[in-house]
């Protein structure tokens, strides 16, 4: 031991804060983030880069989702005071994600109400684009990987043309990788400190209770904390985490308790019936079988980027194989185990997978193909290089590495050139506009009349002067919410007008209610062409439902 | 409404209290930088102070002795071990006059104060005291052979004014309530001292405390009318800006056991109460020159209250969010201490694991479950400790009540000494 004691009172405070290296013995070289000017640098440049290419364009592209729009409409519904959902809040999901959009939304929405809609609300996700980014860097610097690899990670998390479509749109998923990514952060600590390790717990938390599909990626967090503790305060530091992580965990079932909603009963909603039907939801095949709903999925994110999904599944692959000889693949063993645990929930034959699932992998798909990158690198400059080596063999080397960066470069480039281009010059939304200027201006009395529509127009209606909830209604709930059909005697024909956008007419197959209402209406305005067309169709009140 | 407002501050001030009790028990956890600096340095062999260690002893002939000659294997060249002995206790005096015959290091001094308390007795020992350094032990402690060189390094390498070593309650599987009260100990002397060291605010404890000879002179000794003459002293020699140090090796605490019965575990807890509330009432701590270091001063002396307050007002404003029909929000709030009360049982099982393993000791599942279960329990007798104390400061009863041992740490067969509850005032 040569540890030196604490230097104690007297007026100033103290020199135990100070560290004593000495004392604590392999401890490695550390890493700070906001001392190293190279670092804030490089981060710097790239996060400008990569908002610039998010942002540009963010409301025209990608074509507003549904989801986006029930999302925002909840956080709406937060801010207005109207509970978490403006229709009866069934657990469906946690509600911290869209308390958090709300949070994020308020003060826009404050200066300027209209602005409280899917396209307008998207450059608000450019901030958790940015502190997602940003956490990327900072994570793969305190997983020991190089400047540039570092970078790179944060490159193919911001820039592949696949994350550019995600990250802009109003996702849970984007705001709970924040958080999870905040935890791998906290369980690196450089400083290996107790409440670090605390706080990673709290935000893995956070991550959950945002989307609770984060959960099977926990088992990763505590990897890297594991890995990340010292010894002698490894069990302080990961059971606090646990507990943390645990306990805030269980304020979302203890909500459900106090409001009376934990258990199914007559007449209420409650979590075992959100949970009960979350984990029914019909699957979608098998992900490799080309006739199943995950086939198209995963083909829907090839699409845009096989760089980043396909190149990160390889990087995974080979740390997994060099797990014995490379320094980078057990330092990436927490990201690493995490793409492993998705990919293979993924591959659930029974499993539903949902289109924004593979959100939560890029960064850790990104973290680990740069981190096979710089193993690769390493691999060939390095290993088993001595002092005495020929030049000719450290030329050769050079020319491997240069050739390997140029094959990338060759490949990557184009690609992502065309897609990025896409994403910052294509119009998808135009017939969405087109739809709620339509409806805000041709019709005469928005008060009174009631509209079903898909929730990504739905608080662009409300701005119109709706009346929210019953008057525009999102179109399932005609058929899904006691509380809606109740105030429908007479089905169809207590409607006005129906707004037949894809979403609307490929889930109108199940839903009855929808479906007589667009059997018995006439389009009066169309916006766009083919199966991405919006149609806007009176409902006909005096045909008696005879076409 | 009020209702509302009034449990919400009620939560939000357990909630922070809680968490800022818990933060200070982790301190030495924190890093493991700050770990490993808890310890004490290794001894460069120079030995360069002189000790006079002082030996209050009361009716302790059966204990007294076996305490003597492990002092006496210390590894340490130059100390003297000056046992206080009071006039009118003769079976003592002559285990120490034996020992003092047999050594020429060992001193008596009698004590001849009516009415005898700790404080009275060792400041009559303090003008015979020639070491550089005072050490203070109790009759029935276990001193480890080293320690005394490595205090001796500490003085010399810190430029301290006082060195706190570690004591440590072992007798875990005596009783449900000593398995709490060894990982009190532990908690206190293992990590939330270092932390008052480093903040220049300490309350010494009653043993294994080292003052340099000068200093404590010119502090004019211990007050002999408080009754945690211990705390009393770090706080006017931190309030005035000595330099304190605390270091702590398991294999260096000085090893105690806990009291004999829940009564005088309850007095002894009381004892302490009271002593904490005349510190608090002397108001020493008020020259503390930083304002953070004053409110830790009032936080610090005030626990015992507190801890006696929070004690009751948690399940009662839980059963309030559960029972009466308050916003979900509200009813959120409330179980914000029980979140921090369940991270701090979360703690006290890995502290328990951790104690067994730096003692060697076997902890088995049937402990771990005692310490759960036993908690709220513990914390009852911490509220009737705490609201005995002012009750009797308040009648102006500040007497001794001194805790009797059985010498259950110690590895001879169990010595049940005199009871001694209650010195008449």
């Amino acid at each position: 031991m040569t540890s030196t004691l604490p230097a104690a009172t007297g007026t100033k405070v103290p020199a135990q804060d100070t560290p004593v290296p000495e004392s604590v013995p392999g401890s490695p070289p550390v890493f700070r983030f906001r001392s190293s000017r190279p670092d804030l640098v490089l981060c710097g440049v790239l996060l400008a880069a990569i908002l610039t290419v998010q942002g540009w364009n963010i409301a025209d592209y990608p074509t507003l989702s549904d989801d986006e729009g029930t999302y925002l409409a909840q956080a709406w519904a937060v801010q207005n005071g109207h509970g978490l959902a403006h229709y009866t809040y069934w657990y469906d999901h946690p509600p911290l994600g869209w308390i958090q959009i709300a949070l994020l939304t308020w003060l826009p929405s404050r200066i300027d109400p209209s602005l409280m809609t899917v396209g307008g609300m998207r450059p608000a996700m450019l901030l958790v684009s940015a502190v997602s980014a940003v956490l990327v860097y900072i994570l793969a610097r305190r997983l020991r990987l190089p400047v540039w690899a570092a970078g790179s990670a944060m490159v193919l998390f911001g820039l592949s043309p696949l994350s550019v479509v995600l990250q802009r749109e109003i996702f849970l998923d984007n705001l709970a990788v924040m958080w999870t990514l905040l935890a791998f952060t906290l369980a690196a600590s450089p400083s290996r400190h107790l409440w670090h390790h605390f706080g990673a717990g709290l935000a893995a938390a956070a991550g959950v209770l945002t989307k609770e599909t984060m959960l099977v990626v926990l088992p990763a967090v505590f990897l890297t904390m594991w890995r990340h503790s010292h010894r002698d305060t490894r069990k302080f530091a990961l059971t606090g985490a646990v507990t943390a992580c645990a306990l805030i965990g269980l304020s979302y079932p203890l909500f459900a308790l106090l409001k009376g909603e934990l258990l199914p009963g007559a007449g209420h909603v409650s979590l075992w019936d959100g949970v009960a039907y979350q984990m029914s939801r019909a699957g979608s095949g098998f992900l490799l079988d080309p006739g199943s709903g995950s086939y198209g999925v995963l083909h829907s994110w090839l699409y845009y980027d096989r760089v980043l999904p396909l190149g990160g599944l390889a990087g995974a692959l080979l740390l997994l194989l060099t797990w014995r000889w490379s320094v980078t693949a057990r330092a990436l063993a927490g990201p690493a185990l995490a793409v492993a645990i998705l990919t293979l929930v993924a591959m659930r034959p029974s499993g539903y997978l949902p289109a924004m699932y593979v959100i939560q992998a890029l960064p850790f798909l990104a973290l680990v193909l740069a981190g096979s990158a710089a193993s690769i690198a390493h691999g060939v400059l390095h290993r088993w290089r001595r002092r005495t080596e020929r030049p000719a063999v450290t030329w050769a080397r050079y020319a491997v590495a240069a050739l390997l960066l140029a094959a990338a470069g060759a490949y990557v480039v184009p690609r992502w050139y065309d897609g990025d281009r896409t994403a910052v010059t294509a119009d998808a939304n135009a017939s969405y506009r087109a739809a709620s200027h339509w409806l805000t201006s041709e019709v005469q009395d928005p008060k009174d009349t009631r509209v079903l529509v898909d929730d990504a127009l739905w608080l662009d209606l409300v701005h119109a002067g709706y009346r929210p909830g019953l008057g525009v209604i999102w179109f399932y709930k005609a058929d899904l919410d006691p509380a809606v059909t109740r105030t429908m005697p007479h089905g169809w024909r207590d409607l006005d007008y129906v707004v037949a956008s894809p979403t609307v007419r490929r889930d109108a197959v199940d839903l009855p209610g929808v479906m007589a209402a667009i059997k018995h209406s006439t389009p009066v305005a169309t916006f766009g062409t083919g199966p991405d067309r919006i149609e806007i169709r009176r409902v006909d009140q005096a045909a008696g439902g005879d076409r | 409404m009020l209702t509302s407002v009034l449990i919400a501050a009620v939560s939000l001030a357990l909630f922070w209290m809680a968490a800022f009790t818990l933060w200070w028990q982790m301190h030495a956890w924190r890093t493991p930088e700050v770990l490993a600096s808890t310890r004490f340095g290794s001894p460069d062999g120079a030995e360069h102070l002189s000790f006079s260690l002082l030996l209050p002893a009361r009716h302790e002939q059966a204990v007294l002795d076996h305490t003597i000659q492990r002092l006496l294997e210390s590894s340490h060249t130059d100390f003297e071990i000056i046992v206080i002995v009071g006039h009118d206790d003769p079976e003592t005096t002559e285990v120490a006059r034996k020992a003092a015959a047999r050594d020429g290091r060992v001193r008596v001094v009698v004590d001849h104060h009516e009415k005898k308390n700790k404080p009275k007795a060792m400041n009559t020992a303090l003008p015979h005291c020639r070491g550089d350094v005072v050490g203070v032990f109790d009759a029935e402690d276990q001193v480890h052979p080293e320690l005394l060189a490595h205090v001796d390094h500490a003085f010399r390498t810190t430029g301290a004014d006082v060195v706190q070593g570690g004591v440590q309650l072992i007798n875990f599987h005596s009783s449900w309530y000593s398995l709490r009260n060894c990982l009190e100990y532990f908690f206190w002397f293992r990590s939330r001292l270092h932390l008052h060291a480093q903040k220049g605010f300490i309350p010494l404890g009653g043993n294994t405390v080292f003052v340099r000879t000068d200093v404590l002179r010119e502090a004019d000794g211990w007050d002999p009318d408080c009754l945690a003459e211990d705390c009393d002293l770090g706080v006017r020699l931190s309030s005035v800006g000595k330099k304190v140090v605390v270091a702590y090796d398991s294999d260096m605490v000085t090893r105690e056991e806990t009291p004999g019965s829940l009564m005088s575990l309850l007095k002894q807890r009381t004892r302490w109460n009271q002593g904490f509330l005349q510190v608090y009432r002397k108001k020493d701590w008020k020259q503390l020159p930083g304002l953070g270091q004053r409110m830790l001063a009032r936080y610090t002396l005030m626990t015992p209250f507190l801890q006696a307050f929070s004690g009751v007002i948690i399940p009662l404003n839980a059963g309030v969010a559960l029972f009466l029909d308050v916003p979900v929000g509200i009813a959120f709030l409330t179980f914000l201490p029980l979140v921090t009360a369940a991270v701090t049982f979360v703690f006290e099982v890995v502290g328990l694991h951790d104690f067994g393993k730096q003692y060697g000791l076997r902890v088995r599942f049937v402990h771990y479950v005692k310490l759960i279960v036993g908690g709220p329990f513990y914390q009852v007798l911490l509220a009737g400790a705490a609201v005995r104390a002012v009750w009797r400061e308040q009648r102006g009863r500040n007497d001794w009540e001194l805790t009797s041992h059985v010498g259950a740490h110690l590895h001879t067969a169990a010595v049940i000494r005199e009871t001694r509850e209650d010195v008449p005032a």
